[in-house]
């Protein structure tokens, strides 16, 4: 996995807004970085076709979005990934909500937004094609990201962070390149934006 | 004048020509056609009198007197004539009416009624047209036909109106056909050799129907040589070592007579990707063998015979586990169907006929798939389907200007699979009404309704009335409008499948409770989506259809017809999650949800340029859309990412409604004899435009230019031939350009194909 912090966002607080507020300073307009996190690695358990058994377990991928690396499960880890599932720390009090719409146009957490934990029975990322982040296309063979689905992190620092999944498979290509048989999948491309002052502004 | 005419069960009683004139007598008219045959049951109109009846072999007692005459026949130009013309002539030859507007037509009203005599779109292909095409499966002559498209999705499903295949109802000889995969009915599984003609009617038919008729009905209706002896042999070759041998036989008496009919088709299949493993179409064979008996019980009692069984088998290859450790994977599949159909009629008067119809279907298929290497199996599928119907129909005639149907019948339908617990069956019954009607000269309405009363999704009642308003003898206008409903099938209410590999389940809309109380006391749930409590109650899929066009002669040599439709379908049923699983999948079931708009503008035109030349041409326009996309574009909510994996949102400019819909077709055909040699030749042109092909940005509807296949033209020729001792031969081929693409894996690219038929018994003779 390599991560390089290439994109910028703006995030441009208008006056207007605040401009009932009695305090009359003008707002700091406050850049943040959209880091893009590539390729990150998080194959799925091999099942056996016939019986449907796991016959190999393979291991979460457990990624820190305050650090932009991958940590270890003991660490304060945010979300971890394994196939298409994504877990959030639930134990660390993660918690994420799933929004619709366009990455640069949220630029506060919505008011609307459920944001939920892992519990025993229920995942805060949804599972399953159409639900959570992803579509399969049984036409195709392919998992893509829905476009415009948004995820909404509170990390184990309690900050909020925007998240979009670019891709499922390796080097992140264009979806009408996919080719299912031949190009590795589970491999994310996602690119996020942490707000470090733990407000909702995103 | 009579334009309904009940009962003509005139195919078994055509006499041959030479006993006809070896028993004209003096005094007596006889009506014939431009070939010298007669026309059996014309009607002789004297003056202001009561219409005297031709018999069956066209001939007629002259009145004593009279002033002016007039001559009726079904598929004929009227003609008058004066009494000094009448007296003079022998005989009367009638000249048959051009187009394919005399066709008789049977599926529309379940009575024979002629084209031009039907408030609703329909087209007849006759034995010719059939012919024209060179084809040997049903698929092949359906293809060329305007506003028809042939979708690969399981088998070559009929499209028609910018609906499926599931939604279209397809009979043989008035009875339905059974045995669906996915839904789609495989027209490959009809071989064309021994069909007359077949009647394509348009818009929903459930008022006379039921289930499966919402889009329309295609009636294949198979020769009946009327008691002539006749033994035919007919052998057929194509690209891909594709061959084609068929018999027909036929022989009878004055009152029965018996066709018997043989066909087998197999081929080597072809592959349009060649780099991966396994063919496009895997080689197959199939075998189809058909009785027809019909005989006269008593003079007023008819009983026919149908069964038909068919036989297909096909094998090919297979990879999985992708690329690192690839294993092939050997499939073996057999598809099977048996047809049963006794048919009574009494026909105690001229008023009353009474149809007792009694149908079996069995339709199975057996897939089995083992690897290469070790021989063991990797997936074994068994699916058997049973269909029987018993149906009483009552025809009668209230006046000369009204007929009135009442039909009756109870269905049984059990089905036993592998992916299916137990052996399950459903009950139904309906009955139906339509009542014919012509009120004045220039107008006829059919109305009808249909109840239909079912142990698994309850009661439908489905009614259409349709009208029609001749403006002139050359103009007239059409317009209907009608309910049509399919019944959720055996999948949708009782799948019990579980995908072992990727660890989901499917639950049939009826299953689905016990389902996921059977996962939650293994403790595999991980959260229940749906209060269990609302699932099973999954209702039919409903529509209602307007179409409207009108058919102009305009001259002599000119025809054009043209027919405007809209179809409202609710309760559109789709799969959605139901529970999550331990295993992060989820377990599905069935639900009514989608709605959708099919809509669109077909138009025929055809012109007799001279006597051995005719043109003609058709276009369709279709637009369709699911109305819950279009509602959720209009809110914001789709987004779709360029090729840089940007988001933007999608507005209804990107929508391109339903995947495999194609906005325009048509065609262009030109039908030319060539004098010298005889040789009839048949050019056509088809073109199909582009269409939805599969989503490629994410977002599952069409959207993006990159998500369409091109449009094709497919240029098809067919010289063929009779000499006078009846031989036939045929030469041709289609797709001459040979444009072939995977978006659409039931077209293999040029096919070539040369074929003759040999009249054995008329030779000999």
């Amino acid at each position: 996995m390599k991560t390089i912090q290439k994109l910028l966002f703006t995030t441009a607080i208008s006056g207007f807004l605040f401009s009932c507020d009695s305090n009359d300073d003008p707002l700091p307009i406050v850049e943040l970085e959209a880091t893009l996190v590539e390729d990150l690695a998080a194959p799925n358990d091999v099942i056996d076709r016939t019986t449907g058994e796991v016959t190999e377990e393979r291991p979460f991928q457990f990624f820190s979005l305050e650090q932009n690396a991958l940590v270890s499960e003991n660490e304060d880890w945010d979300l971890a990934f394994k196939g298409t599932t994504i877990r959030v720390n639930s134990s660390k009090n993660v918690s994420a909500a799933v929004v619709n719409g366009i990455f640069e146009e949220i630029t506060e957490v919505p008011a609307n937004a459920t944001f939920a934990t892992d519990t025993e029975t229920s995942f805060a990322i949804p599972t399953g094609s159409g639900s959570g982040w992803y579509n399969y296309n049984p036409a195709t063979f392919t998992v893509t990201p829905i476009p415009g689905r948004v995820i909404l992190v509170q990390t184990t620092a309690g900050n909020y962070s925007k998240i979009e999944i670019l891709s499922y498979y390796k080097g992140n290509p264009p979806a009408d390149q996919i080719n299912p048989m031949t190009t590795p999948s589970a491999h994310y491309t996602f690119r996020y934006v942490l707000r470090p002052d733990g407000t909702t502004n995103l | 004048m009579f334009r309904i005419n009940l009962i003509k069960i005139t195919a078994i009683f055509l006499l041959i020509p030479h006993l006809v004139f070896g028993a004209f007598q003096e005094g007596e008219k006889i009506i014939l056609d431009e070939k010298g045959n007669p026309i059996p049951f014309a009607l002789v109109k004297v003056d202001g009198q009561k219409p005297l009846s031709v018999d069956e072999n066209g001939q007629v007692d002259s009145p004593s007197k009279g002033d002016r005459v007039v001559i009726f026949a079904l598929g004929y130009e009227t003609q008058q004539l004066t009494w000094e013309e009448w007296l003079a002539s022998e005989k009367i030859i009638l000249l048959e009416k051009s187009g394919n507007l005399q066709e008789v037509v049977v599926a529309a009203t379940r009575t024979e009624r002629s084209v031009e005599d039907l408030p609703m779109p329909v087209t007849v292909l006759n034995t010719e047209k059939i012919q024209e095409t060179g084809g040997m499966r049903l698929s092949e002559i359906l293809r060329e036909q305007t506003g028809l498209q042939i979708a690969s999705d399981h088998g070559a499903g009929l499209q028609m109106q910018g609906l499926d295949s599931d939604y279209i109802l397809i009979l043989l000889d008035g009875e339905p056909l059974i045995g669906r995969t996915a839904g789609t009915f495989d027209l490959d599984r009809i071989s064309v050799s021994n069909i007359e003609r077949i009647e394509i009617l348009r818009g929903p038919s459930s008022a006379l129907y039921g289930s499966e008729a919402m889009a329309g009905v295609v009636n294949i209706i198979t020769k009946n040589n009327s008691g002539q002896r006749k033994a035919d042999i007919a052998l057929r070759h194509r690209s891909f070592n594709s061959w084609n041998p068929s018999l027909e036989l036929g022989t009878g008496g004055e009152k029965w007579d018996a066709n018997v009919f043989l066909d087998h088709f197999q081929t080597e299949g072809f592959d349009l990707t060649p780099e991966t493993i396994g063919q496009t179409q895997n080689p197959y064979k199939a075998t189809t063998a058909q009785v027809k008996i019909n005989g006269k019980l008593a003079p007023k009692w008819d009983l026919s015979l149908f069964a038909r069984g068919y036989s297909e088998t096909s094998d090919g290859l297979m990879q999985i586990g992708g690329a690192a450790n690839p294993e092939l994977l050997e499939l073996d599949n057999t598809r099977r169907d048996l047809n049963l159909n006794p048919t009574l009629r009494i026909k105690p008067n001229e008023k009353w006929l009474f149809t007792l119809r009694g149908m079996s279907s069995w339709f199975s298929t057996n897939s089995n798939t083992q690897f290469q290497s070790s021989g063991e199996v990797f997936d074994l599928q068994d699916f058997q389907q049973f269909y029987h119907r018993t149906e009483l129909q009552t025809d009668y005639q209230i006046r000369a200007n009204q007929l009135l149907t009442l039909g009756l019948g109870q269905l049984i339908e059990t089905v036993e699979a592998t992916r299916y617990d137990d052996l399950n069956r459903f009950d139904a019954g309906y009955f139906f009404l339509q009542h014919q009607w012509d009120p004045g000269q220039r107008v006829n309405v059919v109305s009808g309704l249909r109840a239909d009363f079912h142990s698994q999704y309850g009661n439908r009642l489905s009614p259409k009335v349709s009208g029609q308003y001749k403006i002139s003898e050359k103009f007239s206008w059409q317009a209907s409008i009608g309910a049509g409903f399919k019944a959720p099938d055996f999948r949708q209410l009782l799948l019990n499948f579980n995908n072992a590999a990727s660890g989901y389940n499917v639950f049939g809309a009826t299953l689905a409770q016990e389902g996921i109380a059977r996962l939650q006391e293994q403790g595999l749930v991980a959260q229940i989506l749906f209060d269990p409590s609302t699932l099973g109650d999954l209702k039919a899929e409903t529509s209602w259809a307007f179409n409207t066009g009108f058919r102009w002669k305009a001259s002599e040599r000119a025809n054009l017809q043209v027919n405007a439709f809209r179809n409202a379908i609710d309760n559109l049923i789709e799969t959605a999650p139901i529970a999550q699983l331990n295993t992060g999948q989820n377990a599905f079931s069935y639900f009514n949800v989608r709605s959708v708009i099919t809509q669109g503008v077909e138009v025929d035109a055809s012109f007799q340029v001279l006597e051995n030349l005719s043109l003609s041409a058709g276009y369709a326009f279709l637009d369709t859309r699911d109305l819950d996309v279009v509602d959720r574009i209009e809110n914001g909510e789709v987004f779709k990412r360029n090729s840089q994996n940007q988001t933007r949102r999608v507005t209804l400019e990107d929508y391109g409604g339903l995947f495999n819909r194609s906005r325009h077709s048509g065609n262009f055909k030109i039908n030319y004899q060539e004098l010298n040699t005889g040789i009839d030749w048949a050019l056509r042109v088809i073109y199909r435009g582009k269409f939805g092909f599969a989503d490629r940005n994410g977002n599952l509807i069409l959207d993006d230019e990159s998500e369409y296949a091109d449009g094709w033209v497919s240029v098809n020729l067919t010289a063929s031939k009779t000499l006078s001792n009846g031989i036939f031969f045929e030469a041709g081929g289609t797709n001459l350009l040979n444009t072939a693409t995977p978006a659409q894996p039931n077209n293999p690219g040029r096919v070539l194909f040369l074929g003759v038929k040999i009249p054995v018994l008329n030779l000999i003779n």
